[in-house]
């Protein structure tokens, strides 16, 4: 086969132009990033919080909140709930802590809370022990077919409102009446699988005793592993005040921050900002400390 | 008569919002100054504004402002002293709220945001009184690594920051950060006595 040699093969301006438009169209195609794919998400509301969650909870998430006694758990839990109502969702609280009146009690002293929401039910407050009454649930621990049917009771209460937020708190009184940890597991898993099917972002709310780097993120170590989420709240001890902390450990879905952040209740509800570095971890002697 | 450092005015003329003044003085002048900061601030500038009090409880403060016919009434006061002080928190003036202690540095940024996010005023500024006080409590590197985060927390929100310090009671990597930060210097620092 013979070529033409080289110095005939004349230069033509407009194949080259054409040329180099379609390498120039390719090299785009194969340069342009992929569409990447973001889950729709619950915006908490909660001053701080949306930025560490990179724009809030991914939709129907089922987040653990753990932390230690007055670490601001249920004001959070609450919160969580109020800036879903003013933004017209239906909520719901159950409540086996403490009695619903109590609670709402307590919350009322907050400017971010508004009774009317709870009367004109956009906030739900169920009590676990009232709840456990309908259900003829009124014993020391709960089988397999009193977890189902409490599993069934919340499905059809969030079913029947149209939930879209929900708080336990909490999580770890409720699992005390469920003596084995499978129970637990399946108690647990069974009921996030179906809320999130009904798109509701749910909050548990669970007790620990120390919020440290060597601890469980949760009272019976099997909910962490179930949860799509986990956010510890606790204290830092610094020359014998306690600084109240918080950090979102895990959040599927989403990429987060997981640096500590130092909370203070407001009036205005839950105000974050990073925890400074230097001061982040507690006083050596300290029974918080890590 | 009190007499104000006019000097101090003309300076303030110079900085914008989003600016942070390191102000500087000694121990007997720190009043003065003080009072020749805030006083621009609030009647020219007509500023509202956060007081944070690590030095003296805020009580005494107002009520020296009030000696010099200065109503401080728009400004807020967060008090870091008096809780150390059993009974020190119960006062007669509604523009005060307590931190328990100068080592709740987070608590005192977000009590400030919070302060901030009531208020009604469109310009604002946030003064500490002083770095020295804080020096006390906190360890070098955290009160440096807090001045750091409270000037930039201030600036990007366009609210004047005014951090007062004695140099010579200031850890020199905390004085030397604080030039770093800070846009402007009033220095006061060095007294000369007539």
């Amino acid at each position: 086969m013979s070529h033409p040699p080289l110095h005939r093969v004349k230069y033509n301006p407009r194949i080259a132009h054409a040329s180099i438009t379609a390498i120039v169209s390719l090299w785009s195609v194969i340069m342009q990033p992929a569409t990447v794919y973001s889950r729709d998400r619950c915006i908490t509301g909660i001053h701080g919080m949306d930025e560490i969650l990179r724009g809030g909870i991914p939709y129907g998430s089922t987040v653990l909140a753990s932390g230690t006694c007055g670490s601001g758990k249920t004001t959070f839990g609450m919160e969580f709930l109020v800036r879903g109502a003013q933004a017209g969702e239906a909520c719901a609280h159950f409540t086996a802590t403490e009695p619903s009146v109590k609670l709402l009690e307590n919350i009322r002293q907050f400017a971010f809370f508004d009774m009317n929401m709870v009367d004109s039910g956009l906030i739900n407050v169920f009590d676990m022990d009232v709840l456990y009454s309908w259900l003829g649930l009124d014993k020391a621990s709960f089988d397999l077919d009193d977890v189902h049917a409490l599993i069934k009771a919340i499905v059809d209460i969030v079913n029947t409102i149209g939930v879209t937020r929900l708080v336990i708190d909490s999580v770890t009184t409720l699992c005390y009446k469920i003596k084995s940890e499978q129970l637990i597991r399946d108690f647990l898993f069974t009921l996030g699988k179906k809320l999130a099917t009904l798109g509701c972002t749910t909050i548990l709310i669970s007790e620990i005793t120390s919020a440290t780097q060597n601890a469980h993120w949760s009272s019976f170590g099997v909910e962490e592993a179930i949860a799509d989420g986990i956010i510890v709240m606790g204290d830092v001890e610094r020359m014998g005040h306690l600084l109240r902390f918080l950090q979102v450990v895990k959040m599927r879905g989403t990429a987060h921050s997981r640096a500590k952040h130092a909370i203070e209740l407001t009036p205005l509800g839950v105000m974050l900002t990073p925890m400074l570095k230097w001061g982040a971890v507690s006083d050596k002697t300290s029974r918080w400390g890590s | 008569m009190f007499e104000l450092d006019q000097r101090i005015a003309e300076q303030l003329t110079e900085v914008s919002l989003n600016s942070s003044v390191q102000v500087r003085f000694g121990n007997s002048n720190s009043f003065m100054v003080t009072a020749s900061t805030m006083i621009p601030l609030m009647q020219m500038f007509e500023m509202g504004g956060v007081y944070i009090c690590a030095t003296r409880g805020a009580v005494e403060i107002i009520e020296a402002f009030e000696a010099i016919g200065v109503d401080v009434s728009n400004i807020q006061f967060i008090d870091l002293v008096s809780s150390g002080i059993l009974g020190g928190t119960d006062v007669p003036y509604d523009n005060i709220t307590f931190v328990d202690s100068p080592i709740m540095l987070e608590s005192v940024l977000l009590r400030t945001l919070y302060i901030l996010r009531i208020s009604t005023n469109e310009r604002n500024f946030v003064l500490i009184d002083a770095v020295n006080s804080l020096a006390i409590y906190n360890e070098e590197r955290m009160l440096a690594e807090y001045l750091h985060t409270f000037i930039n927390t201030f600036r990007q929100r366009e609210i004047l920051s005014i951090i007062l310090n004695v140099p010579d009671q200031v850890p020199p990597a905390v004085l030397s950060n604080l030039d770093l930060y800070c846009t402007d210097l009033i220095d006061r620092g060095q007294v000369v006595i007539h």
